[in-house]
């Protein structure tokens, strides 16, 4: 449609926003990682260091009946190993999230007793080198008495399934119940009740690039650990290691500097930094470790596989949708590291991107004999909202209407905004049908009919799909009381610290861990804002480091809120320096008031007299280095620490009723598919992506954010999953497999953006990083437009668009 | 084994075992740390190197494979420190995220422009093709690309 | 990711290289590595020794004879089949090579790598056979001129055996060629494969169907689809294809095979 590859389009009226923040400027990190001179984790080194090397299970499910690693500690070089049994002898297992029956589970960091799991790691060799640590692994002897699979979550609770879990008495993990307005009535009073049997979201990840790993250093002077790791929740990690660890969480410090790539996957490698703790203790020297490809494929953070079950939806016959009822079962894998919040947080986005009032859903999350599930890009939210999609399209094939229509008829409309969800959330901003218009113009929706008579005449068949999501950001933590009553969490928090330095220099430390998400560059565009300097003056330290104290218990990047909880813990900080700075400058001056004095030039200055003139290095001097004859009540350090805490409330558990997430950023993509109908092959001919995320700081940064997603949408719709046999092998565990798509699969893309800035956030942004999956909701809208067969799994390869046309 | 390699401009001399993959001796043994692994199966092309003037996924090349030759990673791309025109055009586009796949892609990109100084975009994402990024979604790489062509 | 012990050899010349396979049980030849090097990661197979066949002038080169004749040295990349201009004597050659992985693969695979490991979804044994190559296999014995159809003997199996190499490729002129795949995202590996070659009638190979490419005729494009189910295969199930959905692909791709070498 375009000659280019990408072409973008912000539509008027943009809000246009003074100052630093609204502009593309370019990224401060870019030159040390254009250079080869970031810092991964596996960069780092340590004399002495020992390489670990995990034993991994070969059986999907096994009792665990000898150990000897006697073999492999005879080999020269190899300085040790961890066994579950010491493992389960030096820690407790890990927190539960869940309530019953999944509390009972007894999480390790290294398995005890039996594998749930083919990749399970069994037992850890530690090694002077890479090769030697594998090798001696092949030296470590473990029988196993192998034990029947459970590979379908379907079976998982029908009498004679495998168990995974005898402490949970069977494998279900959690349930419960969602209920919503008057469903009985609902269903009662509609002109047509339409059924769908089953509809299912399939298991696949965002395959970070980099894989996990960590460097640990134990100080035994003091009983600290140093973890240089590439953890993107440092704040769960620890609470979930300290108190398995019986230490204080302080002894845990966390250090990261450039990730590359998390998209949600790297925040439950807890029990694999346990193991390398206990190592690093037990062994008196730093221990290595670096996950491989197949290892991260086998054992970590598969995204949750949903079934959609028994649909029943209430609409008028004018394609008004009142209400649905459906059963959710969710498939957690082996383990519930992050789960089962997953049965919540679906809940931020109940009603998707529409109006119905009247909605039930039973949730029901199962173990099962593979890789443990935990949070991938969209989490939970991306599944719900692929589901409210389908129906829509799904009804809009039922009654015959053009799902254009259907959507504008239902979808919330900007005049309702806020608008509180029958769950009590409330949507702070947003306009959906403008950006549906917006993105059929950036498709040339008009002109689709000709494209489709001509690929029929090319033997093709065409099809459009729309794909509408939303992307909640900003938890409110309290929702984790609907999985467990008992659990002491609620709201949100992110620090910042800004300080100038005693030369002047205005320093910034965040307590987030960006993994190409762009955080020293919008930083540094709100502080320059507020200190009316330049971004190029503000230095933003690399990454995360719990020894700058400047994080709390939620810090981390994940969950789409840097924009909001980021950035307004930084404008929090800067404002705090600011006032300070006015503060000091009027008592330097002689009592002048703020009124009088204003930011210039890197400095403060008199209004009526600017030769009076303060540069922020004589600040920085006189409270570090100068500070004699200062008012003895001047309260200034200009070293100013935020905590940005949401405005939430603890929701009624009871009713499962209140607001779950402060900001809903929206995408609404179209895809345009060419199918061939001899072979199911298909490709993407043309794509339009639009975004609404609120005000920008970096609007350049935010598309790119919607690229990645669109991207990694268009792998996990044609090629991505992880698929197992029948006993439990992953038929995909690395890349020659499971195909991630590279530059020549990628569809010309337009991007278009409006901006509904956020009424509830500091700076009117949203956050926006993980997108929701627009991109699988689209494709398969355009394959079922293009075969007019009715598509109800996310994953369609080649073989099941042909199997559709058979 | 006794190999000698020219990385960058600087010949080393190193015993190694011939087992060892030449990125892990770039990596491990001679610090040069920017070439990175993402993958197992030599699909990926975070290792993407030039070994006398040819691309090449190096964890597919022993060290010992390497012995005589002149390799250029990506830490030998800018001069002075300064940004080339290629790097400065990754910057500009936005073509990089987390920055894990951006030395191998611009390796590919530079195997390209020597070969090629004014490529079509169909010829940038060909060149591109074996090196997986997750982040950018490839079009602001295959811009940055085209903006250096001539 | 990381290999077992392994000795590594690098002979001067192809008369050494032979002596050292033949003197170690456990030694194998190296060639492009994009294969081996990774089976060796995973540890599949390990190899005692590696003979570095890289730099054996005598495994490179393309030569055109006058009668069309191409022979082509074992050791020579897809990227150099790409590239010359002898090669486009057979111009299916360098247009199949140029879809087979990535540019950096492309550097370091080889042709006799690529039909010695005869990986039942690479592209070159398919297409050796439908245009009618011989292969020249050195041993302790001598050389010997062994025809395509049966040269390959089974998964990673072929009538190159243990202390023997092969040298050149020989391939007949012609231009009807065709080749057609549906294969995992765009030029990726190949789900289905088909190589075909009109001389009068039609002759078409199937890769990833069976251990070794199979061939069926046909008068005309028409009748492929026909012979290929007439031809009682019983293709792989794997993840990408279920053993029905992969007959399905094969009759289409060896018809638009066919079809593409008929209107050459």
């Amino acid at each position: 449609m375009t000659e280019s590859s990408t072409t973008t389009v912000a539509p008027a009226p943009v809000e246009v926003q003074k100052g630093w923040g609204g502009q593309s400027i370019k990224r401060k990190e870019d030159k040390r990682l254009l250079q080869g001179e970031g810092v991964f984790v596996d960069d780092i080194k340590r004399h002495g260091m020992g390489y670990l090397h995990f034993v991994r299970s070969p059986y999907a499910h096994a009792h665990i009946t000898s150990i000897d690693v006697s073999a492999a500690e005879a080999v020269e070089g190899v300085y040790g190993t961890l066994t579950g049994e010491e493992v389960a002898a030096l820690t407790d297992p890990f927190f539960q999230i869940s309530s019953a029956p999944g509390a009972n589970i007894k999480d390790y960091a290294l398995a005890v007793g039996k594998v749930r799991y083919v990749g399970e790691a069994v037992v850890a060799v530690v090694a002077e080198t890479r090769e030697l640590a594998r090798d001696a692994s092949e030296l470590v002897e473990v029988e196993y008495e192998p034990l029947p699979a459970l590979v379908d979550a379907r079976e998982a609770q029908k009498p004679g399934a495998p168990v995974l879990h005898d402490d949970a008495g069977g494998n279900l993990m959690w349930s419960g119940l969602y209920s919503w307005g008057d469903v009985d009535a609902a269903f009662a009073e509609a002109d047509r009740v339409i059924a769908i049997d089953e509809l299912h979201f399939h298991r696949f990840n965002s395959t970070p690039l980099e894989c996990d790993g960590a460097l640990v250093e134990f100080n035994r002077g003091v009983e600290q650990w140093t973890l240089h790791t590439n953890n993107q929740f440092p704040g769960f990690a620890a609470i979930m290691m300290g108190p398995a660890m019986k230490v204080g969480l302080d002894k845990l410090r966390f250090v990261t500097q450039d990730i590359g790539g998390g998209f949600g996957n790297k925040i439950t490698s807890h029990p694999q930094l346990v193991v390398c703790c206990l190592l690093a203790r037990k062994l008196n020297r730093p221990i290595q470790w670096t996950e491989w490809r197949t290892d991260f494929h086998m054992s970590m953070s598969h995204g949750n596989e949903r079934w959609f079950s028994d649909t029943k939806v209430a609409v008028s016959n004018d394609g008004t949708l009142l209400g649905f009822k459906t059963k959710a079962l969710d498939d957690a894998g082996a383990w519930l590291r992050y789960e089962p919040l997953g049965g919540v947080i679906w809940a931020q986005v109940t009603p998707g991107m529409y109006r119905w009032r009247h909605i039930e859903l039973e949730f029901t999350q199962v173990a099962t004999n593979k890789a443990p599930v935990s949070p991938n890009r969209g989490y939970s939210r991306m599944q719900h909202l692929w589901f409210t999609e389908r129906v829509v399209d799904i009804v809009a094939h039922e009654l015959g209407l053009d799902p254009v229509e259907v959507r504008k008829r239902n979808y919330i409309r900007a005049e309702d905004m806020p608008y509180e969800t029958p769950n009590g959330c409330v949507y702070d901003s947003g306009d959906y049908a403008r950006m549906l218009d917006l993105a059929l113009e950036l498709i040339g929706y008009d002109g689709l009919g000709a494209r489709r008579e001509q690929a029929k005449a090319n033997g093709k068949l065409l099809g459009v799909g729309i794909g509408s999501t939303l992307d909640s950001g900003t938890n409110n933590f309290g929702q984790s009381r609907m999985i467990n009553p008992e659990l002491q969490f609620s709201g949100n928090n992110e620090v910042a610290t800004v300080k100038l330095d005693i030369f002047g220099e205005i320093v910034v430390t965040l307590g987030t861990t960006p993994q190409g998400q762009g955080h020293e560059t919008t930083a540094a565009q709100v502080v320059a804002d507020i200190l009316k300097c330049s971004p190029d003056d503000v230095h933003v330290r690399a990454g995360h480091d719990s020894y700058w104290n400047s994080h709390a218990g939620f810090s981390g990047t994940y969950a789409s809120q840097f924009a909001v909880t980021g950035l307004g813990a930084v404008k929090g900080a800067t404002e705090m320096l600011r006032d300070e700075i006015f503060k000091l400058a009027g008592a330097v001056f002689g009592g002048v008031p703020a009124e009088a004095l204003e930011l210039a030039d890197g400095g403060i200055r008199i209004k009526e007299s600017p030769d009076a003139f303060l540069p922020f290095m004589a600040c920085g001097a006189i409270i570090n280095a100068n500070n004699a004859g200062l008012p003895e009540d001047l309260d200034v350090t200009l070293n100013c620490r935020y905590v940005y805490r949401p405005p939430f409330q603890v929701p009624d558990i009871e009713k499962k009723f209140g607001n779950l997430t402060l900001t809903y950023a929206a995408q609404i993509h179209v895809a345009v598919v060419e199918v061939d109908p001899e072979t199911g092959y298909y490709e993407i001919v043309d794509y339009a992506a639009v975004d609404d995320c609120g005000n920008r700081i970096n609007p350049q940064i935010v598309e790119g954010q919607v690229m990645g997603a669109t991207a990694q949408a268009i792998g996990a719709a044609m090629h991505e999953v992880f698929s197992y046999d029948e006993d439990g092998n992953l038929l995909t565990p690395n890349f020659y497999d499971y195909h991630v798509p590279h530059a020549l699969d990628m569809p010309p893309l337009a991007t278009g953006a409006i901006e509904s800035p956020s009424p509830f956030t500091p700076l009117g942004t949203k956050g926006m990083g993980e997108g929701g999956g627009a991109g699988i909701h689209a494709i398969c809208a355009a394959i079922q437009d293009a075969t007019g067969v009715q598509v109800k799994q996310s994953h369609n390869p080649y073989q099941r668009v042909w199997q559709m046309l058979q | 084994m006794d190999v000698s390699v020219t990385v960058n401009g600087t010949t080393y001399a190193r015993d190694v075992e011939p087992r060892k993959l030449l990125i892990h001796f770039l990596r491990d043994d001679l610090d040069l740390t920017g070439s990175h692994i993402g993958c197992d199966t030599g699909n990926c092309g975070a290792c993407s190197v030039l070994v006398d003037g040819v691309l090449v996924k190096c964890c597919m090349l022993l060290a010992v494979q390497a012995n005589g030759a002149s390799i250029e990673t990506v830490e030998g791309i800018s001069e002075n420190g300064e940004l080339t025109p290629l790097q400065q055009s990754f910057n500009e586009h936005h073509a990089l995220q987390c920055g894990y796949c951006t030395p191998g892609m611009l390796m590919s990109a530079t195997a390209l422009l020597r070969e090629n100084p004014s490529p079509s975009e169909d010829e940038i994402k060909k060149a591109l093709q074996g090196n997986i990024c997750r982040c950018t979604g490839y079009w602001n790489i295959v811009e940055a690309v085209k903006a250096v062509g001539k | 990711m990381l290999l077992r012990e392994v000795e590594y050899a690098k002979p001067g010349s192809v008369t050494e290289a032979l002596e050292l396979l033949a003197a170690n049980d456990g030694a194998r030849a190296l060639a492009g590595g994009q294969t081996l090097i990774n089976v060796m990661k995973a540890r599949a197979a390990s190899p005692d020794m590696l003979v570095d066949l890289n730099g054996l002038r005598e495994l490179k080169g393309i030569e055109l004879a006058g009668d069309g004749t191409l022979t082509i040295g074992a050791m020579t990349t897809y990227t150099e089949i790409m590239r010359s201009a002898e090669a486009k004597a057979r111009p299916i050659l360098g247009e199949v090579c140029a879809t087979i992985a990535d540019v950096q693969v492309r550097n370091r695979g080889t042709i006799g790598g690529n039909v010695c490991s005869n990986d039942p979804t690479n592209h070159l044994p398919p297409l050796m056979v439908a245009v009618g190559a011989t292969m020249t296999v050195l041993g302790a014995g001598g050389t010997r001129e062994v025809p395509a159809e049966e040269f390959f003997l089974g998964v990673y199996m072929t009538a190159a055996g243990p202390g023997e190499l092969l040298t050149k490729i020989s391939i007949p002129a012609g231009k009807k060629d065709g080749f057609a795949a549906v294969t995992l995202g765009a030029e990726g590996t190949c789900i289905a494969n088909a190589a075909a070659t009109v001389n009068g009638s039609v002759r078409v190979a199937l890769g990833c169907v069976d251990a070794v490419p199979v061939v069926v005729t046909a008068d005309s494009p028409d009748g492929v689809a026909d012979a290929v189910r007439a031809a009682g295969l019983e293709p792989p199930s794997d993840v990408h294809a279920s053993a029905e959905y992969r007959l399905h692909l094969a009759t289409v791709v060896a018809t638009r095979a066919a079809e593409e070498a008929a209107s050459r």
